[in-house]
């Protein structure tokens, strides 16, 4: 959208074949409080290839959910907006396009499932109605087709006795089988992407392996790209091809899964990582407990201008150039990106 | 239960603890059934220790939690705390008692009344029992604040002025300001993000090894738990399955429902595509537990047996307890025989 | 208690100063509070703006209103204007009490019932059975067993308005009692009076003042009914009840005698129910949030 090419606009990482499916450039999304404005996605630019899992990983804050939403076109009108950028959907342009278009979109081409499945089911229709409602509205199939198809959706996503659950309401189930039945929603109309925010924070793990593995299996068979999002750096190393790293709104990493793991470049992967408690960590038996890395201090507010880089205040390695200019996401190694100016330095201290 | 050698004194014993929340039904609200929350949990936790329980929710770790703190009254056994059975005192001598024992919870925003200060919530317990008052009380809670990584002169400031790690740091000053020797923490991370997650557990590490706390650490996040853990529990519908060293319990875990649990956690390491067991089906209903071994009906290994008998939680090696019908005193510990088709 | 809206507004307005800002956001306050006040002037300064309500004059029986009677007279000559203003005092007297001794004992009721569990199976009780009986017979009954005065005719209305105050902060109560800091303060030796005064109470004000607010409308209704049925104030009281009730007789031919009170009733009742919706809209953050 803006013809100023600045420093922000990033070159497309992946190889700008046709593959791409989703493409999201720029996008800024900014909300509006009493307050001030928010500026909860700042600047995001990705591209998502026909059948990938891409994970979009960061805390609470860091603009993850939001950018989700921004492609959804399901940013709340009366509290903010998507002010500029694009976002791309097989060639089509969604920032701009009218809402009963955008309609046949979601949840057809597009379509997301949420952390908390028990508040996105309508409490008062059966889980048979719920999918069979979506099948009606975008596949235009009768009644008889479409429940029909709705229990075989609920069989796909492995849940027994499919005839005798689409029939159940959602407090019937378990908190596993309503996500179940939210991906069965979702994917009801073979959806091209699959916008997944969070799907397993809200269970069990024994559960939460139940599902990825679900995702992951439906994903091979259907061909569906998914992305992910989440917190978790554990659900992306098992679920991810490709992964983005985001911080105060920002993309500050992006790299394959392994290269990402293998060489963490930007301080913030590097302190996320250090930060999670790691199984099987050294030095139990003697009965010493290693220190966790902590990340000192705490994420900036979204609602003043930052002026350089967002995680300089936290950043062992920032330096005087880091609070004063915004770095550039340039590739290090190849098709791994990062927005540093200290990378050299970072890559050269060992974890 | 565990004769262990006497390393340090015991802080709390907790024999056979049972909560069971009655169901009402109807007009009359008649008792129709109960939700068998805890059913007969025992464990002890000694000075500078750490017990974790850990399990899936619905699991009763957090109820166990709550009724050792007597937050809920328990249905049956003893909590011992320092030798004293706190189930059995009145409100008055239990309120002199609750001193020694304080609580972190899990929600940083709703543990802190959002219409008192930050200095106000810190001194609430202080000023209770009449530990301090003046000068005195600022001064001490000064040094609350400090000692938690809080600046002093935020005492004036209001609970939505700080950032999530930061209010778990006041609920954990406000736990530590009358010198408890058991903190009993409700999932106090678990809430947070990881970076700030490293941080809370970091200053738990570190007052622990300062003032020689109890933890008695409720969690559902294994590695959170082997990272803070000196000994583990796991529950499993209302029952501890397992009890060992850290090292044991992660090393050499004994109960099917344990080695699932660690299978399932997704580890922060790609490429590493583990043949891994995933467990079937949902955790049973707390209200109608299956008879005989609770986790049978999800168990790979489970056999006639196990659906009619309850097995007993028996030490087969030395400090590690698991209540597994095919787990005996001295072994063999290898793996068991899967019967699922 | 500060009272902090949490309102979003889409571009912020040049900086306004708290009160006059917050007053601009709620425009249905600021007309209840206009009338009202003009009302309670009224009441106040009665002795100077009206004559005698009681005093006879039997030539000027029934008179139309007029420059010299502006809301004219009665069957007995007495001048309407001034029984009228006369009327407010005793009106926002008895709504004023009411709402008072009706939140705060139902305040006292209902958090002890929202406390403590075995007190509230017999309390609640107790308040449902006084709910099921329509509140202008307990009323009625209540001034027969005694003698009619003012003092009579205010403790039998609010006692009706006690049950709904108790259930709305019995709730409140409820809510609160599940939040973990309760269970905080007790884990860290509060007494349970110091967690009713310092945890509970401060989060039932706000639902209590648009509570009071809505009471005190009703119990000026409550009046005003009681009174016209002859079961209230002592007819030699101006109230605006008493007022209407003698003038029903001759609503045929001089219609102004129950009119203006009429009026004033129903202008006193929607400014207390504007400044209470006002209220409750600027109090309730859910609802703030969307306007």
């Amino acid at each position: 959208m803006t013809l100023l090419a600045t420093a922000d606009t990033e070159p497309a990482p992946a190889p700008a074949s046709g593959d791409v499916i989703l493409s999201v450039r720029d996008l800024r999304t900014q909300f509006f409080t009493r307050d001030g404005t928010v500026r909860a996605v700042d600047g995001l630019s990705y591209d998502l290839e026909r059948g990938e899992t891409l994970c979009i990983v960061g805390e609470s804050g860091c603009g993850k959910s939001v950018s989700a939403l921004s492609v959804m076109r399901l940013i709340p009108e009366d509290a903010g907006r998507i002010v500029g950028g694009s976002v791309t959907f097989e060639g089509t342009e969604l920032t701009d396009m009218p809402e009963h278009e955008m309609r046949r979109i979601r949840g057809n081409r597009i379509s997301m499932i949420f952390q908390e499945p028990m508040t996105s089911l309508n409490p008062v229709f059966t889980v048979g109605e719920q999918i069979a409602e979506s099948l009606r509205i975008h596949q235009g199939l009768g009644g008889h087709a479409a429940a029909e198809r709705a229990v075989e959706m609920l069989s796909l996503v492995k849940i027994a006795d499919p005839r005798r659950r689409a029939g159940e309401y959602p407090h019937q189930l378990s908190g596993g089988m309503r996500q179940r039945v939210m991906i069965a929603i979702a994917l009801a109309c073979n959806p091209k992407v699959l916008i997944a925010d969070e799907p397993t924070t809200a269970l069990d793990v024994t559960i939460q392996a139940q599902i990825l593995n679900l995702m992951l299996e439906l994903k091979e068979r259907l061909g569906t790209a998914i992305v992910l999002i989440t917190h978790d750096l554990g659900v992306v190393a098992e679920t991810a091809q490709r992964v983005i790293v985001m911080y105060a709104g920002r993309k500050v990493e992006e790299a394959s899964v392994e290269e990402l793991f293998r060489h963490p470049l930007h301080p913030y992967t590097r302190g996320l990582m250090g930060s999670i408690p790691r199984r099987s960590a050294t030095g139990r038996r003697s009965g010493v407990r290693g220190r966790l890395q902590e990340i000192p201090g705490i994420v900036p507010s979204l609602r003043e201008e930052i002026p350089g880089c967002a995680f300089a205040p936290r950043c062992s390695f920032a330096g005087e150039r880091c609070s004063r200019e915004k770095p550039p996401l340039e590739p290090h190694r190849p098709a791994h990106l990062a927005a540093c100016w200290e990378v050299a330095r970072v890559a050269a201290t060992p974890r | 239960m565990s004769a262990a050698p006497a390393v340090a004194e015991t802080v709390l014993r907790v024999r056979d603890l049972k909560k069971h929340f009655p169901i009402h039904r109807g007009v009359l609200s008649r008792v129709v059934g109960h939700v068998f929350a805890v059913d007969g949990v025992s464990f002890e936790i000694r000075r500078g220790e750490t017990l974790c329980l850990v399990g899936e929710s619905g699991c009763g770790k957090s109820t166990v939690a709550k009724t050792v703190m007597r937050l809920q009254e328990p249905t049956a056994g003893s909590v011992e705390l320092n030798g004293t059975d706190i189930t059995k005192l009145d409100q008055a001598e239990l309120r002199s008692h609750r001193r020694q024992m304080q609580i972190v919870f899990q929600d940083p925003y709703s543990s802190l009344n959002p219409r008192m200060s930050a200095g106000a919530i810190v001194s609430e317990p202080l000023t209770n029992y009449e530990l301090a008052s003046g000068a005195e009380l600022e001064q001490r809670i000064a040094q609350l604040f400090e000692r938690v990584g809080l600046r002093a002169d935020a005492m004036a400031k209001y609970p939505h002025e700080f950032s999530g790690g930061q209010r778990q740091r006041l609920g954990i000053a406000r736990a530590l300001a009358v010198n408890p020797r058991l903190i009993v923490a409700d999932e106090p991370v678990s809430a947070l993000d990881v970076s700030v997650q490293a941080q809370v557990l970091n200053l738990l590490v570190d007052l622990q090894e300062e003032f020689q706390l109890a933890y008695l650490f409720v969690s559902h996040d294994l590695a959170v738990v082997e990272h803070i853990g000196h000994r583990i529990a796991v529950m499993y519908l209302g029952r501890i399955v397992e009890l060992a060293d850290n090292a044991d319990l992660f090393g050499t875990p004994l109960h099917p429902y344990t080695e699932a649990l660690l299978e399932a956690a997704p580890l922060p390491e790609p490429g590493l595509k583990r043949e891994r067991i995933i467990l079937q089906g949902d955790v049973p209903s707390p209200m109608a537990p299956p008879p005989g071994c609770h986790f049978h009906t999800r168990c790979l290994y489970a056999q006639a047996r196990c659906k009619a008998e309850v097995p007993a939680l028996e030490e087969v090696a030395p400090d590690h307890w698991v209540a597994c019908h095919f787990r005996t005193k001295g072994g063999p510990f290898g793996p068991l025989t899967r019967t699922d088709g | 208690m500060a009272v902090t809206t949490e309102v979003a507004v889409p571009v912020a307005p040049r900086a306004k100063s708290g009160l006059a800002f917050w007053l601009g956001r709620n425009p249905t306050i600021v007309i209840g509070v206009a009338i009202l006040a003009v009302l309670v002037a009224s009441a106040f300064l009665a002795p100077w703006l009206a004559e005698d309500p009681l005093a006879f004059e039997p030539t000027n029986r029934l008179k139309r209103p007029s420059a010299e009677f502006w809301f004219g007279t009665d069957q007995f000559g007495r001048d309407v204007y001034s029984r009228v203003i006369y009327g407010t005092r005793i009106s926002l007297a008895v709504g004023v009490s009411v709402a008072v001794l009706a939140t705060a004992l139902g305040l006292v009721l209902g958090i002890v019932c929202g406390y403590y569990k075995r007190v509230d199976a017999i309390v609640m009780r107790v308040m449902d059975g006084m709910m099921a009986i329509p509140s202008i017979l307990l009323a009625i009954a209540l001034i027969t067993l005694m003698k009619a005065s003012l003092t009579i005719v205010i403790i039998a209305i609010t006692i009706p308005e006690i049950p709904r105050v108790v259930r709305l902060v019995r709730s409140v109560v409820l809510t609160v009692r599940a939040q973990p800091y309760i269970e905080a303060a007790i884990a860290s030796g509060t007494r349970n009076l110091i967690i009713m005064v310092r945890h509970i109470l401060p989060n039932t004000v706000a639902p209590l003042i648009v509570q009071g607010t809505y009471v005190c409308a009703s119990a000026i209704l409550t009046e005003a009914g009681l009174s016209f049925l002859g079961a209230g104030t002592p007819p030699e009281i101006p109230s605006w009840g008493n007022v209407i009730s003698l003038g029903r007789s001759f609503f045929q031919i001089s219609p102004w005698i129950i009119f203006f009170p009429g009026v004033l009733l129903a202008i006193t009742v929607l400014a207390i129910n504007l400044v209470g919706d006002g209220l409750r809209d600027s109090l309730d953050p859910r609802i703030a949030r969307r306007m």
